[in-house]
């Protein structure tokens, strides 16, 4: 049985159902507003919620792409049995998250949340080539029109910010200095790119897209900035063996195994951005026809 | 020197006198000269200077307007040194997790869909196309829909004859009460009830043909789309009738319920066990590669095929007939469209699908 953690109406897991279906692949899918209630029968523990119920032994592979396993926490009226029954409960949720981790997995709801900071340490780490990059609460060392900001937040909007295109913080290039202190930020080395390339990893395999935005003034920092005339040119490419393997070695290194890497490649230089573990990759997926959807049904 | 790099999402297909340049990630195709396509072709063996060098000073001035243009299209990119290895052609394997994707029902009688809806739901088909030749009531379209409410079908397109019942009213309630209804024709219809807005979750249309299942098979420039799925069947499959599913209008199923063979009656057989018959799939795999003036061609890869009306001329050695389309009236030797009713060298097939009248029809009215 295979266990699938996500969100009401994802649709990449949609698609993912759609060959498991095909295979004849049992599966469970789990939403994120399911809250689950540990409990035994014969030995053998299970969980349930309202819309699900199963044996954790029966379990064989996981996927998880994105809200998590959840559980309803049983409060007590006196302190102090409050206390011990709330760690009684920590040690039984974490046992069912180790176990199921524990399992054949796609990602994992332990290290799937990643901080981008401490990434980018680690591809320094792996060789991998990594803008310069700083933290700080002012422009001072900023050189202008040659340093970008990007959140370093996995989510990239705020929600409710005036209308959804102003919400999106994309990357953008710093064009003049701020006279007053603000929060500590993200500031990065601007990086002239030949293009873009998105490099979908799973379990060891790296399936990459060239995003070829150039000639585009729009698209060029950022090239979820969609031109819808003419949109970027998205074709298969493959990345230089030695910043495969350096990629391979990071993934390892953060105990990520599915996940789209970021990479913009600057003459013979291959220079890392960021892992996304929760990101959108159909849309690669289709253009370049690499069938992703049906790899991560097959691996599970 | 320098070298041009085509990108792996741009088809070109070769054509007896033209290529046409299928662009699968915009979407559009583009019809050129057999000269472009040498040029290209002398550019994936040779360098930019070498290729130029090839020809004479005039023509040598067309070539490089040739590669302007390539460029101005986005077609490709130049590199220096060498051609960039590291952009790997595209593949053109066919990903589908279907075993039926569409299924065509010549509707005579509603309760034929209680019949075969368990099948339907079994193979997970994921469109329903019905024709009726009555026309259908409120309840008939809530009752269709209603059918699959708990189905992997995603869209149900229904073709039914136009009675003065339906208004807008109609519609409304239809599309609170429907889910998978997705597109709705009233053929025979004089004049549309009311002006038809975008407000609907189905799209609605109104004809003043009389629309048959002869009607199918037309081929022509409005119905040819460039889109990478289509293209992919296109180029693996035969792109009419690859996973498709039909039962007409006496309960005979068939691939497609124009076609004569039947591989049972829904009366005493399955979907699933004509499926099952040998022969059922054996027109699956038959490309326009294969299929007379179509493999010569440059719309093989963007057009639709038609197994049922053919020119009757060309059997293979499998028995599959192999003959041209019947309602196509286009010639890739001389690029030219004629009316095809009328070409003399289809009239002994056009007598025998009975459709003589179609002849007449296109003469009076010319």
């Amino acid at each position: 049985m295979i266990l699938i953690l996500s969100k009401n109406q994802e649709t990449t897991t949609n698609e993912v159902i759609k060959w498991l279906l095909a295979m004849e692949k049992k599966f469970i899918r789990v939403h994120e507003d399911e809250f689950f209630e540990i409990k035994t029968k014969e030995k053998r523990v299970y969980i349930e919620s309202k819309r699900n119920c199963f044996f954790i032994d029966e379990i064989t592979s996981v996927w998880y792409r994105r809200g998590g396993l959840k559980f309803k926490r049983f409060k007590y009226d006196h302190p102090s049995v409050d206390i011990h029954m709330n760690e009684h409960q920590h040690w039984l949720e974490d046992y069912i998250i180790k176990t199921i981790e524990s399992k054949k997995h796609i990602n994992k709801q332990s290290t799937s949340h990643v901080n981008k900071l401490w990434i980018l340490e680690q591809a320094k780490k792996a060789d991998l080539d990594v803008p310069e990059y700083f933290l700080a609460e002012h422009t001072n060392d900023v050189i202008l029109n040659k340093t970008i900001t990007k959140p370093i937040t996995g989510n990239i909007t705020i929600n409710g910010f005036r209308d959804y295109a102003d919400s999106i913080m994309y990357t953008s290039v710093i064009e003049e200095k701020e006279p007053n202190d603000f929060f500590i930020s993200f500031f990065q080395e601007k990086i002239e790119k030949d293009f873009e390339i998105r490099s979908f990893y799973l379990d060891g395999k790296i399936y990459s897209t060239a995003i070829i935005s150039q000639n585009d003034e729009q698209t060029k920092i950022d090239f979820r900035k969609y031109n819808l005339e003419k949109p970027n040119r998205n074709v298969r490419y493959n990345l230089p063996k030695d910043v495969e393997e350096k990629t391979r070695q990071l993934m390892r290194s953060l105990d990520i195994n599915c996940g789209s890497i970021d990479f913009i490649k600057s003459g013979d230089k291959y220079y890392f951005l960021e892992v996304n573990t929760v990101g959108q990759f159909l849309g690669v997926s289709t253009v370049c026809n690499y069938a992703l959807e049906k790899e991560i049904a097959d691996y599970l | 020197m320098r070298y041009f790099n085509l990108f792996s999402d741009i088809l070109i297909t070769k054509g007896a006198s033209r290529i046409l340049i299928s662009d699968l990630q915009r979407n559009v195709s583009e019809l050129h000269s057999l000269e472009l396509h040498e040029l290209i072709e002398e550019l994936k063996t040779s360098a930019i200077e070498e290729v130029l060098g090839f020809y004479d000073n005039e023509s040598k001035e067309i070539a490089q307007e040739y590669l302007d243009f390539l460029l101005e299209k986005e077609y490709g990119f130049i590199t220096s040194g060498n051609w960039d290895h590291n952009f790997p052609p595209l593949s053109y394997d066919f990903h589908d997790y279907n075993i039926i994707s569409d299924i065509f029902i010549e509707l005579e009688d509603i309760s034929v869909l209680n019949k075969i809806k368990n099948a339907i739901i079994n193979l997970k088909i994921k469109h329903i196309v019905i024709y009726c030749s009555k026309d259908l009531s409120f309840d008939d379209f809530y009752e269709i829909d209603n059918h699959f409410k708990d189905s992997a079908i995603e869209s149900i397109e229904i073709f039914s004859s136009f009675n003065t019942n339906v208004n807008e009213a109609f519609f409304q309630n239809l599309n609170l009460k429907t889910a998978r209804i997705h597109s709705l024709v009233f053929y025979n219809c004089q004049k549309a009830p009311f002006e038809v807005k975008d407000i609907f979750r189905f799209t609605l249309n109104f004809s003043d043909q009389d629309l048959k299942i002869s009607c199918c098979g037309k081929v022509d420039l409005k119905y040819f789309s460039t889109n990478l799925t289509k293209v992919l069947e296109a180029v693996n499959h035969n792109s009419c009738l690859h996973k498709k599913i039909g039962i007409d209008r006496n309960g005979n199923i068939k691939n497609c319920p124009a076609m004569p063979q039947s591989f049972g009656n829904i009366k005493e057989t399955t979907l699933e066990e004509a499926l099952h018959h040998p022969d059922f799939k054996k027109y699956w795999n038959l490309t326009k590669d294969q299929i007379e003036g179509c493999k010569d061609c440059e719309f093989r890869h963007v057009c639709t095929d038609c197994r049922a009306y053919t020119e009757q001329t060309h059997i293979n050695k499998s028995g599959l007939d192999t003959s041209k389309p019947l309602k196509c009236g286009y010639s890739p030797y001389t690029n030219e469209w004629e009316e095809w009713s009328t070409n003399p060298l289809k009239q002994k097939a056009i007598k025998e699908y009975g459709m003589s009248f179609i002849t007449e029809l296109f003469r009076q009215t010319n």
